[in-house]
């Protein structure tokens, strides 16, 4: 069988067997294992935002309850809009994004060879790690200067977001997360991350980005049920000028953390721990 | 040696000469073979700066003649704190390579030592780190209501590593073994633990093996029970008192959390009730008696080892937990396992984790550097 072979034969049969299924954006497929995603939007009004002692917002899970964050969308929401589709307010469209030749080309080819590596169990930063069926957990504790973001739909791992007043390190390793530092403006969470690595989406279709990204999420819980997620990219190496995207996220009560391990039974597993052009790893042993 | 210009270049030094890599992640024997000591000689051509162990490529020979080589290293985090960078050694630059070739005859190497031509200077070398001497720290910071604090006080980073043992021995023991549980005699098998006699014999293989065969690296499982807290890039607790649960962040593998939960419920349903469904961290509850957090977890999956070194066990495992803050710097853990799959009766261990402080828990992926 030849690599492409393999490849090709490995997505069949991940997609048959649900490995990729939160790639599908049904919207309800955290719902069997973790959540109660699917429960219907009550039609009363929303209650008003949920404040901390001093007037801050409270993004997290108040006490006394037990909630996630999910997309809106259920997770399939695109992150810039087709050209074919109907127009979204203050969302682009697939030719507006100011995309340079080679991220245009990158992003055509993404578009028809979904092989992202968030199924690959790797981390997912940005916007992607809020569009999982799985959602998050905001951990915003008032003894902790630092909010956690439990990405509960990748590989079992989480995002630290410093809010100590600590400035960026001069020499960042590339990561998946970057490296993350907020401060609140009026109701909004601003977060500045920088110190990406381009190993993983940015979000579900695949709009390339480089390690020259610099990233700036405003999150505003609106009313109790709605976080509005707002991020400007500002990637010289990709882009011809800064655009912004968002989405809504959605909270959803009595759900919450869960043990999901991407890795296990992922039928991919030579694509997460084989061969690699450069060099044999036919090994059974790794790096 | 299929590559006649090669065996020019490759060097084989003196066979006893063993030079073996003192602080890898995991057992790096069980790829490469210590008895094979190569040299190497080429030009940079990649440097792949990322975890869990920094690759660096070389072409090796001239003309036609030229192979590339990956040579293995450390990872970015213990190269960093050595004071490397991912430009120390750039595409381009001529290097020679002192180290270990791989069993399966495959072009790679364990670099054991690397060197810049050009200044004959010596780079990567991660010092072995001393032993630091146990000095009494402050007192055990505590919470306004007076339980001690697992984590860092507010305002302050730091967290817990350098656990006292690398492997899970029954207490009173003394077993030797390297950092990833590795025996330095295989004759010490049966004083390991009260091993059944299935167990003993799988621990036995593992150990034979090389601990080839760990899940941990082969796939980036994670290390649920004890083994979470052998890991060389530490562990932190993030107690969330308002929702009654902490969270043990894992620095190790792919920086996992696991929960534990004192709000009272029972070990069923934190799955949404599904008890088919068993776990690498387990369904962990926990409470406080005086100064100790007591944990008691159920409810594992055999799909990963519980301790470094690859001690088995089954479904059956049963842990009771106990963590102790008794200073500042020291974090006391000790640990009763029950598995009456895997063990004739219970037993106990522990070991001393230290405070790091000032410091993040390292951002470390066991993915980082699959393709």
């Amino acid at each position: 069988m030849t690599q492409r072979a393999l490849v090709a034969f490995i997505l069949a049969l991940a997609l048959v067997t649900g490995v990729f299924g939160q790639n599908l954006g049904t919207g309800t497929g955290g719902g069997q294992r973790g959540t109660t995603a699917a429960a219907a939007t009550p039609a009363v009004p929303a209650k008003p935002t949920p404040r901390w002692p001093n007037g801050k917002p409270l993004l997290g899970t108040s006490p006394g309850e037990v909630s996630l964050w999910l997309p809106a969308g259920g997770g399939g929401e695109r992150f810039i809009n087709a050209d074919s589709a109907v127009p979204v307010p203050d969302k682009l469209r697939e030719s507006e994004v100011p995309m340079q030749p080679w991220a245009r080309a990158l992003f055509a080819y993404r578009l028809e060879n979904q092989l992202e590596p968030h199924t690959r169990c790797r981390p997912s930063g940005g916007p992607r790690q809020f569009l999982t069926p799985y959602g998050v957990e905001i951990l915003e504790m008032p003894s902790s200067q630092t909010i956690f973001i439990m990405d509960l739909g990748g590989p079992h791992t989480y995002r630290a977001i410093y809010m100590d007043g600590r400035p960026h390190p001069a020499d960042l390793v590339p990561s998946y997360y970057g490296h993350s530092i907020g401060r609140w403006e009026g109701d909004t969470l601003v977060i500045d991350s920088v110190g990406f690595n381009e190993k993983f989406w940015i979000d579900r279709q695949g709009t390339p980005h480089t390690d020259r990204l610099h990233m700036i999420e405003k999150l505003t819980r609106t009313d109790y049920n709605t976080i509005k997620y707002e991020v400007t990219i500002d990637d010289v190496g990709a882009y011809t000028k800064t655009w912004t995207s968002g989405f809504n996220l959605r909270w959803v009560a009595n759900s919450e953390l869960f043990e999901y391990v991407c890795q296990d039974n992922n039928y991919a597993p030579e694509l997460m721990v084989g061969t690699q052009e450069s060099v044999d790893r036919t090994s059974k042993i790794v790096p | 040696m299929r590559h006649p210009v090669l065996s020019l270049v490759v060097l084989v030094a003196a066979a006893g000469l063993l030079i073996l890599p003192l602080t890898a992640h995991h057992e790096i024997t069980a790829k490469f073979d210590p008895a094979k000591t190569s040299t190497l000689r080429g030009i940079v051509t990649y440097v792949d700066w990322s975890n869990p162990h920094v690759h660096i490529f070389m072409n090796v020979g001239t003309g036609n003649n030229q192979v590339n080589w990956a040579v293995e290293l450390e990872s970015v985090v213990d190269l960093q704190k050595a004071g490397y960078k991912r430009d120390t050694v750039k595409p381009g630059d001529a290097i020679s390579v002192e180290g270990i070739t791989a069993r399966d005859n495959s072009r790679q190497i364990w670099g054991n030592t690397v060197t810049l031509t050009a200044g004959n200077r010596r780079v990567f070398n991660v010092p072995e780190e001393p032993a630091t001497p146990k000095t009494a720290g402050a007192p055990t910071p505590r919470w306004p209501d007076g339980k001690p604090r697992l984590g860092p006080v507010t305002g302050t980073t730091g967290y817990w590593a350098k656990p006292s043992a690398s492997i899970l021995v029954q207490s009173g023991t003394t077993v030797r073994a390297n950092k990833n549980g590795l025996l330095a005699n295989i004759a010490d098998v049966d004083k390991v633990a009260p091993f059944q006699p299935w167990a003993r014999d799988l621990f036995a293989l593992r150990q034979r093996n090389r601990l080839a065969d760990d899940p941990q690296y082969l796939y980036c499982l994670p290390p649920g029970g004890p083994r979470q807290f052998q890991g060389a890039m530490g562990v932190q607790f993030i107690e969330d008192k308002e929702h009654q649960r902490i969270f043990v962040f894992v620095g190790s593998v792919d920086r996992n959390w696991r929960l534990i939960y004192l709000d009272g419920r029972q070990q069923v349903g934190q799955v949404r009730g599904d008890a088919d469904n068993p776990l690498y961290y387990g369904r962990s509850v926990g409470k406080w008696e005086g100064d100790a957090l007591v944990v008691d977890t159920k409810g594992f999956n055999e799909k990963f080892w519980f301790s470094n070194g690859g001690l088995p066990h089954t479904d059956k495992l049963h842990l009771i937990e106990k963590f102790t803050r008794t200073d500042t710097n020291t974090l006391k853990y000790e640990v009763t396992i029950d598995d009456p799959g895997a063990y004739t009766r219970s037993w106990t261990s522990g070991w001393d984790m230290q405070w790091v402080a000032n410091e993040e828990l390292p951002v470390f992926f066991c993915q980082d550097n699959r393709p």
